[in-house]
């Protein structure tokens, strides 16, 4: 019962932004609209996505990254967010999982790369 | 700043691999990725398997470091040999794409979240500095975490019969959905089972 209470007053937080009308997060600059677009068509979206849609995707990813960051504060070393802890929540949610190490692991292979590279140029 | 999609043409094969890494279902370790590439890096990445095998190794059988190479040797064969499949056919794949697939293709791979806008967020949040690595692993989950979302709108709109450009009532609905699986996070409502 309470359920059903909470989840229109979520989603009036989430749409309200695209009605003129501000609302908390409507107010705010758009920081994410340029992306969001190839995004949204890279994902299977129109080649123009509307700008009502690329609104409510932009809060829900800001929104995301907030709730993500306050759970890392949280966890591990307080008041701090270090890899360990976001690897840490995400540990259910494979494919977010598989993307990290991923991303992870390729940002290793290329500072070492450019490290051998500078240190050849340094050599000769 | 290290954008993957322009490193050097060697890497691009290794790179085409990642991809594919994020379609649904796709459970590879990670690390299988990045096996053709690091010949000469392996052992960090062997030194912490053994690490972990080494526990029941030297419990069960006399010689556990035969043994153990012996295994991650014919694991590290497996991955190679899947990763290979997995970049020639995603090469066939990807040359036999029409030229609007192509556009969308460079699109998903390309777009991302600008880092300098992420980490902006995450310290304003924080009211601290936070490291590189935290801003790639979060642009990075962001990404996907959009993707799933836009996704699932779409499925949304194929059931009720409309067409893409997706309109807020399938972003809307697609959001309930994945609320409703936990794929969302929400520390806001906390249900109490017993009070």
């Amino acid at each position: 019962m309470a359920e059903e209470e909470e989840d229109p007053g979520f989603d009036e937080d989430l749409d309200d932004g695209g009605n003129g009308v501000d609302s908390g997060q409507g107010k705010r600059k758009r920081l994410f609209s340029k992306e969001l677009r190839c995004m949204m068509y890279g994902f299977g979206d129109d080649q123009n996505p509307y700008t009502e849609s690329v609104d409510i995707l932009e809060d829900l990813v800001i929104e995301f990254v907030t709730e993500m960051t306050h759970k890392a504060m949280s966890i591990g070393r307080q008041g701090r967010v270090q890899v360990e802890d976001i690897v840490f929540l995400i540990r259910k949610d494979p494919r977010k999982f598989a993307r990290v190490k991923d991303l992870l692991t390729m940002n290793e292979e290329l500072k070492k790369a450019r490290k051998a590279f500078d240190e050849a140029n340094y050599g000769s | 700043m290290a954008d993957p999609d322009r490193v050097k043409p060697e890497d691009r094969v290794e790179h085409k691999s990642l991809g594919s890494g994020s379609t649904p279902g796709s459970g590879e370790p990670a690390a299988g990725h990045s096996r053709p590439k690091e010949e000469g890096k392996a052992r960090p990445g062997d030194a912490a398997a053994a690490g972990e095998e080494d526990e029941e190794g030297s419990s069960l059988h006399p010689s556990p470091a035969k043994k153990l190479k012996l295994e991650q040797d014919k694991k590290k064969e497996k991955r190679q040999k899947v990763d290979e499949d997995e970049i020639q056919k995603m090469q066939v794949l990807v040359s036999s794409f029409s030229e609007e697939q192509l556009n969308r293709y460079e699109m998903y791979r390309r777009s991302a979240f600008p880092k300098a806008a992420i980490k902006r967020l995450v310290q304003s949040i924080t009211g601290s500095s936070v490291s590189q690595n935290v801003v790639i692993a979060m642009s990075g989950i962001s990404k996907v975490f959009a993707g799933e979302i836009v996704e699932e709108a779409l499925d949304v709109c194929e059931k009720w019969g409309d067409t893409p450009p997706l309109q807020p009532k399938h972003m809307r609905e697609a959001v309930r959905r994945l609320k409703s699986r936990e794929q969302i996070p929400n520390t806001k409502h906390k249900h109490i089972l017993f009070h």
